[in-house]
């Protein structure tokens, strides 16, 4: 009974040796250690190469995620990233292949080399740069505060007491962190986390959250499906920010044809086009 | 007074859902279909290998059913579709679904099946020696077929489980059925998507719990 005891706490102890081995792997330099001959291998040099030769690029996106990558009724990936991405590809002469990731996976999945590209309203923080490599700036956004429209709440300050929805692993919250005296005096000391901006704005139409703070894009986005009248934004907001898209910090190349080719695309008229097409009043 | 009706219901709206959930339903059949015929085949196997007096065998039967048992589903299934890769094993991501599903339910109906071998009496292995039996003619012909009638109320109970569990996919982005009814809730702001998918969920639980029923009568034979 002691022995068998004894061989478990031992064995318990591997095991989590291994897991927590397989963890510091994880935190170290994505160009780390890894030499693993295929798949690994992608992580450590430029894939572009190998993408072209293979002629396709794997777009990875949350596809619950409106109006930037989502479904529609035909259960076809669409949005305003979407649209941008097939043009940006179709001029390098490279299909795009969508694969649905989970938001909180997103990194894991560009540096474990499942995707090519992070494209789905991904803000630039510094905290991600640390993590990607982004390309330039291709949309400006602005994280704004969204009350009821009855709400006695008008300014920023106005949030101390209250209880303020953020989506979970969102920008809105580097955004809110950056003021931390205001969220210190928010209701708990803290925002509610909710999975996606639609739960945020339900619990604000129940009445349990006073505010939401969320990207002005996919706010703007619910307010018109909900009904302007019901809904009143802050003039105040936490910050202007940009959208971009994120690629392995090794696919150098990736990141200079995807940034010329939107250039090119701003130049000739088509990214308005496409702008206008999902944001146009 | 009857359009306005139809309208309340919105009828066409979700109409309009169903392709995009049915979809989704298929992802979800997939996962539970195939999990439930290899994990069922495997829990049975482990069973005999937890009861069996090789030493060494049942140790790492143990372990193997206390991690399966002692972590979450979704953490088994981070950890082989974005821990392997970290020691040069890249799975595909179905498959990766597939192994950590099956490792998981194999864990908890093996130990659902020894609960029911154990309780086999062993006049019952006496008996089948005295006839001649050896022990996997007695296992397969006399202590299985018991046991299949004893677990099977808590083998119901896991599978219908499995039904459910199958939502815990998200983690990497495989499309099922709450998945897509996530997808449609988000982009039109609305709770009906999720209302059509619980009444999906539980028409699925109705047809099992219907075959269930069904299979238990068979059952009945001794009494």
């Amino acid at each position: 009974m002691k022995k068998g005891l004894r061989s478990s706490i031992v064995l318990a102890l591997i095991l989590m040796l291994a897991l927590f081995s397989l963890g510091g792997c994880g935190n170290s330099d994505v160009a780390g250690e890894n030499n693993n001959e295929n798949e690994v291998a992608e992580q450590t040099s430029d894939a572009y190469d190998q993408i072209v030769e293979r002629g396709y690029i794997i777009m990875g996106l949350d596809d619950t995620f409106a109006p930037m990558g989502f479904r529609d009724e035909k259960n076809e990936i669409v949005g305003f990233d979407v649209d941008l991405a097939k043009e940006v590809f179709a001029r390098l002469d490279l299909e795009v292949k969508f694969q649905p990731i989970d938001w909180t996976m997103k990194e894991t999945e560009l540096n474990s080399g499942n995707i090519d590209l992070i494209w789905n309203g991904y803000t630039i923080t510094e905290e991600r740069k640390q993590k990607v490599s982004f390309t330039k700036p291709y949309l400006k956004n602005r994280q704004i505060v969204i009350t009821m429209a009855d709400s006695d709440i008008n300014t920023k300050a106005d949030l101390a007491g209250k209880i303020v929805a953020i989506q979970n692993q969102s920008s809105a919250i580097d955004a809110v962190n950056t003021e931390p005296e205001l969220v210190a005096s928010f209701k708990g000391g803290e925002p509610v986390l909710f999975d996606t901006n639609n739960e945020c704005f339900m619990d604000l139409e129940a009445g349990r959250s006073d505010a939401v703070v969320a990207d002005e894009v996919l706010a703007r986005y619910y307010i018109k499906l909900r009904g302007p009248e019901n809904y009143k934004v802050l003039d105040e907001d936490f910050g202007e920010e940009d959208y971009g898209i994120g690629v392995r910090k090794t696919d150098v190349k990736l990141l200079e044809a995807v940034n010329n080719t939107l250039d090119e695309m701003r130049e000739d008229g088509k990214y308005q086009e496409i702008y206008d097409k999902w944001f146009a009043e | 007074m009857i359009d306005y009706i139809w309208g309340l219901l919105q009828i066409d709206y979700i109409w309009g859902l169903l392709p995009a959930l049915f979809s989704g339903l298929v992802g979800t059949l997939k996962i539970f279909f195939i999990t439930l015929l290899l994990s069922l085949p495997l829990g049975i196997l482990v069973a005999a290998g937890r009861v069996s007096k090789i030493k060494p065998l049942v140790s790492v039967l143990h372990l193997y059913i206390w991690i399966m048992r002692g972590t979450p589903l979704l953490l088994q299934i981070v950890f082989i579709f974005f821990g392997l890769p970290h020691v040069g094993i890249t799975i595909e991501r179905f498959l990766a679904i597939l192994i950590a599903f099956v490792l998981n339910y194999a864990a908890y109906f093996a130990e659902i099946f020894r609960g029911g071998i154990e309780s086999i009496d062993q006049g019952q292995y006496d008996a089948a020696k005295v006839l001649g039996f050896n022990s996997v003619q007695t296992f397969m012909r006399i202590i299985l077929p018991q046991v299949v009638k004893i677990v099977f109320p808590s083998v119901a109970n896991e599978i219908i489980t499995l039904v459910k569990d199958t939502a815990l996919v998200y983690i990497v982005g495989y499309g099922e059925l709450l998945r897509a009814g996530r997808i449609a809730t988000n982009r039109d702001a609305s709770l009906v998507p999720l209302v059509v998918v619980a009444v999906f969920y539980l028409a699925i639980t109705w047809i099992l719990t219907k075959i269930f029923e069904r299979i238990e009568k068979k059952f009945a034979y001794y009494q």
